[in-house]
């Protein structure tokens, strides 16, 4: 079966290359051949997953491909095992829904055949990055889902919006993939080979010194910093909310995002050498949590806000692995893509039939649209980890395990992260299904509530079934730890009861004090927001990361880029201006000799003989 | 009895004569006449070398035969050029004809 | 003895002539005195014993090249304006040229160790010439007849008036 691993990114790629090239005028010959494509993958992705959990262990499969360095050899490759396969099934089944979706959401768009192209280019890079069984062919899949990301983003790039937050995205994470490139040009040198298993054996042995290691652990959990949106590289993840919805769920909220937290968990071994590495991974990932929950907890639209929760959640993740808590980082990457693909979807039921993105002019969408709020319930609960929805097991394992490692600021940060996020999940949920209803003014004149209406069943079938995942995952808990673990399994004896308790008491606090707030309005929410008003101007500008860095753009870099542009005018230029110029005065010079006077031409015959007889009297003294 | 070195210093003395007309006439049919000169000096050595040091091998002879032909077709060419030059130009002052100045 | 006087009177002839040849301020005069220099180069050749050359010099220099100089002459030069000047502005560096390469000329003469013949006296007749022309240097002589006519047939393109012309 693990043959055939190689078909799987290999149908997206057909379907790719078929629809880019051939049926581009044909909507649903195109939509078509994607989801096909996507669906097949699937199955032969479940079929690989079964059979690993018959047979765990290591599948690889390698071609030669470049030999440019004798002692480098650079091969073509898939490594299939327990981690790869889950992840194939992670990024097929979110792949799949979301292009189902799509047929509804982006029905009528004049981009539709080259919206599906991208996706199913998109789906390709992304199954290639999974199976990838070697640093540099990571690289290259990692750089192609950029580029998706980038395009997909800037869908409508007619926009500006989103013409500058498709760059946006890109240049960002170009600065952590830019260590991701260090790492791997240090790792060719130090260790001479790219391929995860032999790098396993060679860094267990010890060969490579303890110092270096911890280098290229952290080099490459920059890279993992740009493509999860972890602080201070988050800034692109809020701003590429202006793509789409439904790829904003498929490529920033369930799979791309988390390429960054699974680069971490494939290259695992590198990072559990380096204990300092680790503690960084569980710092940042730790304070990006907080941070990004924090502001998420003010911000209007319905995108940004799932954004920015999504920002927090890949925060967790990265804690869950920093602090050792290999499986659970991992179980809640695989929750976190069924619940907030779910979100992101439902989100863009809501935005289809309303229009806008801002919650304050939704409001009382419950009556009109039933299935997408109690799908929208679940993936909520689920995402601020209530009892016994998915996202419960996985978070509380990563709370549980920052404690265990002895944390304890790492785990009180999480705990009231964890709070902020059932806080925001309730502000939203309450806001847009129970507000008061109001009268929106888009772009064709005043919408009046009443005329909202249930997305078509294209739409709200996967949510129904993204939901029931989102509910459900929850009870392999225990399955997925014994299949995905980083060394020995371990049994953990020591299971706290008391912490998943304290942390749901925490959230169903918060969402009681939402409920407060947002529903019955006992308490005002303007007048807190005047209240805590320098807070809350902070958190709504999201801690002015992004002024801070135009300000260092525009103070510092382009001061250096000034002087270097005047630089290179004056001087370079300069110095090319002058040898030109040069060569041109000798030229003019040289001119005057053309007399077109013959004598003086045979002047320079005679002269000459005589100037070489003198030069050759020299020489031959 | 003649020396060699006699009759070879009056050959240069005669090339250098030729050379500086060749520098100096302003007229065309000056400096043809000045290449005949100068033709003519290298003639003179010939026939000198050859008789003073090969008197039995006529090759030098020859040369000179060859050399006053080609002399004729040298003059005939050039003279036909200066003609073209001042039908063109009405001058054969070459101090005047600088149409390929650069 | 008296070939050397001779050759001394005949070599002075030369020199004088040949400096008035590029000296003369009148074109006609230099045709002239080019006439007198060829006519003493044959006398050369008669002191050297190669009667034949002196002939050739006498028939084909004076009697073909020099006639067709002073026809030249004629046809370009308004003989009125003789008092134009002759010698161009850098007359400085060529005298200075000149006597360089002169000198250069009998250093290189007066330095080589040359065996301290005197000439011989062998007589070449013209049907010698004549023999050893077309027994050993047959190629080299249609290719100069060849030469000859192109140089005829190019002087007569060049010369001839273009169509239109006046």
């Amino acid at each position: 079966m693990f043959k055939f691993a190689c078909v799987i990114p290999f149908l997206p790629f057909c379907a790719f290359a078929i629809t880019g090239l051939f049926t581009g005028k044909h909507r649903r010959v195109s939509q078509n051949i994607s989801i096909f494509a996507i669906f097949f993958s699937l199955c032969l992705s479940v079929l690989i997953l079964m059979e690993m959990l018959v047979v765990p262990g290591n599948y690889e499969f390698q071609l030669p491909w470049l030999k440019i360095l004798p002692s480098l050899p650079i091969e073509i490759g898939m490594l299939i095992n327990p981690l790869s396969s889950v992840m194939l099934v992670v990024v097929c089944t979110v792949s799949f829904f979301v292009q189902v979706y799509s047929a509804g959401y982006m029905h009528g768009d004049s981009g539709y055949c080259r919206y599906y192209t991208f996706l199913s280019l998109f789906s390709f890079s992304m199954l290639g990055l999974v199976v990838s069984n070697n640093l540099l062919q990571m690289y290259i899949f990692w750089e192609l889902v950029g580029i998706c990301s980038y395009l997909l983003i800037g869908h409508w790039y007619f926009k500006p919006e989103a013409a500058n937050a498709s760059k946006k995205a890109f240049i960002v994470t170009r600065f952590g993939d830019f260590g991701f490139l260090i790492a791997i040009l240090i790792i060719s040198y130090k260790v001479q080979t790219f391929n995860f298993l032999e790098l396993q054996h060679i860094l267990e042995t010890g060969a490579i010194p303890h110092s270096m290691i911890t280098v290229i652990a952290i080099l490459l959990f920059c890279g993992a910093m740009g493509k999860s949106a972890q602080f201070p590289l988050h800034i692109w993840l809020p701003d590429a909310m202006e793509g789409p919805t439904p790829v904003s769920a498929l490529i920033h909220a369930a799979t791309m995002v988390a390429a960054g937290v699974y680069l971490v968990a494939r290259t695992y071994f590198i990072f559990s050498i380096s204990g300092t590495a680790l503690t960084l991974v569980a710092i940042i990932g730790c304070f990006t949590a907080f941070f990004a929950g924090s502001i998420a907890l003010v911000q209007d639209d319905i995108k940004r806000v799932l954004a920015y929760s999504t920002v927090s959640q890949l925060g967790y993740m990265m804690l869950g692995l920093g602090v050792g808590a290999y499986t659970a980082g991992f179980f809640h990457l695989t929750t976190h893509a069924s619940f907030k693909a779910l979100l992101f979807l439902c989100a863009g039921s809501i935005i289809h039939s309303v229009k806008t993105n801002n919650i304050w002019e939704m409001g009382g969408l419950y009556k009109n649209m039933k299935i997408t709020a109690i799908t929208f319930l679940i993936g909520g609960l689920a995402l601020a980890g209530i009892f016994p929805f998915s996202g419960f097991w996985s978070k509380d394992e990563i709370i549980l395990g920052a404690y265990n490692s002895g944390h304890y600021i790492l785990f009180g940060i999480a705990l009231l992260t964890a709070a902020f996020t059932a806080f925001y999940m309730a502000r939203v949920f309450f806001v847009v299904f129970f507000g008061k209803k109001k009268s929106v003014h888009t772009q064709r004149g005043i919408k009046a509530p009443s005329t909202y209406h249930e997305s078509p069943s294209v739409m709200t079938i996967p949510l129904i079934i993204l939901a029931f995942l989102a509910a459900i995952l929850g009870i392999f808990t225990h399955k997925f730890g014994q299949f995905i673990h980083y060394g020995p399994h371990l049994i953990e004896g020591e299971h706290n009861e008391f912490i998943p308790v304290i942390s749901n008491i925490v959230a169903i606090v918060s969402i009681f004090f939402a409920w407060v707030i947002y529903q019955k309005e006992a308490i005002s929410s303007a007048g807190m927001a005047r209240q805590f008003s320098i807070p809350y101007k902070i958190l709504k500008n999201k801690y002015y990361v992004d002024e801070f860095y135009s300000f260092c753009v525009r103070n510092i870099l382009f001061v250096i880029s000034g002087a270097a542009g005047w630089f290179d005018r004056n001087v370079v230029d300069g110095a090319v201006n002058v040898v030109g110029s040069g060569i041109k005065a000798f030229g003019s010079l040289l001119r005057k000799t053309q007399t077109g006077l013959v004598q003086n031409y045979a002047i320079g015959l005679f002269g000459g003989i005589v100037l070489i007889w003198f030069i050759v009297k020299i020489i031959v003294k | 009895m003649i020396s060699i070195k006699e009759v070879l210093i009056l050959v240069a003395l005669f090339f250098s004569i030729g050379v500086y007309g060749v520098l100096t006439r302003r007229n065309t049919i000056g400096i043809l006449m000045s290449i005949e000169l100068l033709f003519n000096s290298a003639c003179l050595s010939f026939v000198t070398f050859s008789k003073y040091y090969y008197p039995a091998f006529l090759k030098g002879q020859i040369f000179v035969l060859f050399i006053i032909s080609v002399a004729a077709a040298d003059t005939v060419v050039g003279l036909a050029l200066l003609l073209c030059i001042y039908r063109k130009l009405k001058d054969v002052y070459v101090d005047r004809i600088n149409i390929m100045k650069g | 003895m008296s070939e050397r006087i001779l050759f001394y009177c005949i070599a002075v002839i030369t020199i004088l002539s040949a400096v008035g040849v590029v000296s003369a301020r009148n074109i006609f005069h230099a045709g002239l005195l080019l006439g007198s220099t060829l006519f003493s180069i044959a006398g050369l050749y008669l002191i050297l014993g190669t009667e034949f050359l002196a002939a050739v010099q006498v028939l084909l220099y004076v009697g073909g090249i020099l006639t067709l100089i002073l026809f030249a002459i004629m046809l370009t030069v308004k003989l009125s304006d003789k008092s134009i000047k002759q010698t161009s502005e850098q007359k400085g560096i060529s005298i200075c040229i000149s006597i360089v390469i002169f000198g250069i000329l009998c250093g290189c003469i007066l330095k080589t160790e040359m065996a301290n013949i005197s000439k011989s006296g062998i007589m070449t007749t013209p049907s010698d010439i004549g023999k050893h022309l077309f027994v050993y240097e047959v190629l080299p002589f249609e290719l100069l007849s060849i030469l000859l006519l192109v140089a005829l047939i190019g002087a007569i393109i060049l010369a001839r008036k273009e169509e239109g012309e006046k």
